[in-house]
């Protein structure tokens, strides 16, 4: 990637600027012109470089207080249909097929959104039904600890 | 948050306008006027309801390296174990869950090398030597606006 390319990256991660023309000043820190810029974030849209440009909003502000991380025993020659098919619920959020440790049989992985416990067991027991699996294991967020977004390209990443 | 608001977020879950007057666009699909759409979105950034405005990069695209961890942590341990993990700015998400093991936390580093570098790193701060591995095979869903 090119100095330029990662000095932008930089200043879009630190998020837009609520004013007249955010992108004119990150134009400006950067050393291109503002149309530079905005073409550079349609590439880079395009490319799948980002994945989307617009606001994170914390569960539990719009009412999700109810989450889980559930992960489905699902079999192999079944995971593309299953996980595209539970991809498409709005109440999930994150759906990955991961490799696992020895004794971890639950490949499937998923985060579950609600607002209620009873919202969520029927989240689950539409996904069982649904896709015919039994085997799982739901393991609610009691707690978040920690949640940042990842600063690319930063001095100092990864100091041990 | 008002209906508004809440219509805000919506519209801005699908996307950022990309011009070069953006909150001006966002005013003219609202019929509100642009700082109206500023003022409101101060608001919702500060009371952090709205974590981040702007993009979400993949990763993987800007080749990093990424891992889903997961350990056993007893709880005594659990704010020692915090602390550690909070210092670490390539840890970006850990959570307390039900069950075994407790403790889920997202590792993202810029090679390989270096992370396994802050596996053992984290290993040997906590104490804790078996750290669960989860890596992505496939990807069928990322929604970064809520999570």
């Amino acid at each position: 990637m090119e100095k330029k390319d990662i000095l932008l990256i930089k200043e879009l991660q630190e998020g837009i600027k609520l004013e007249k023309r955010p992108f004119l000043r990150i134009a400006k820190v950067v050393g291109c012109s503002e149309s530079d810029v905005i073409a550079k974030i349609k590439a880079w849209l395009t490319s799948g470089t980002i994945r989307r440009v617009g606001v994170s909003v914390k569960p539990e502000a719009s009412g999700y207080i109810c989450n889980a991380l559930a992960a489905w025993q699902v079999p192999e020659e079944q995971i593309e249909e299953v996980g595209n098919g539970i991809a498409e619920m709005p109440e999930v959020s994150h759906c990955y097929e991961r490799e696992t440790p020895k004794d971890w049989p639950y490949n499937l992985f998923t985060m579950i959104h609600a607002k209620t416990q009873q919202e969520l067991d029927s989240i689950i027991s539409t996904i069982k039904k649904k896709f015919a699996l039994t085997n799982c294991r739901i393991m609610k967020t009691l707690k978040e600890l920690k949640k940042t977004s990842m600063k690319y390209f930063n001095e100092g990443e990864n100091d041990l | 948050m008002d209906d508004k608001d809440r219509e805000i977020v919506r519209l801005l879950q699908t996307g950022f306008p990309i011009v070069p007057e953006p909150f001006k666009a966002l005013g003219d699909k609202l019929w509100i006027d642009e700082m109206a759409v500023i003022s409101r979105l101060a608001r919702l950034l500060q009371k952090g309801v709205i974590r981040h405005l702007g993009p979400f990069f993949s990763g993987t695209h800007l080749g990093y390296s990424g891992v889903l961890a997961a350990m056993d942590v007893e709880p005594k341990k659990i704010a020692q174990v915090t602390e550690v993990l909070s210092k670490k700015s390539g840890i970006t998400h850990n959570y307390l869950r039900d069950g075994s093991p407790n403790v889920w936390f997202t590792v993202i580093a810029k090679n390989e090398t270096c992370l396994k570098s802050l596996l053992s790193s984290i290993e040997k701060e906590t104490g804790i030597k078996d750290v669960q591995l989860f890596p992505a095979k496939r990807l069928f869903k990322v929604r970064v606006d809520l999570e």
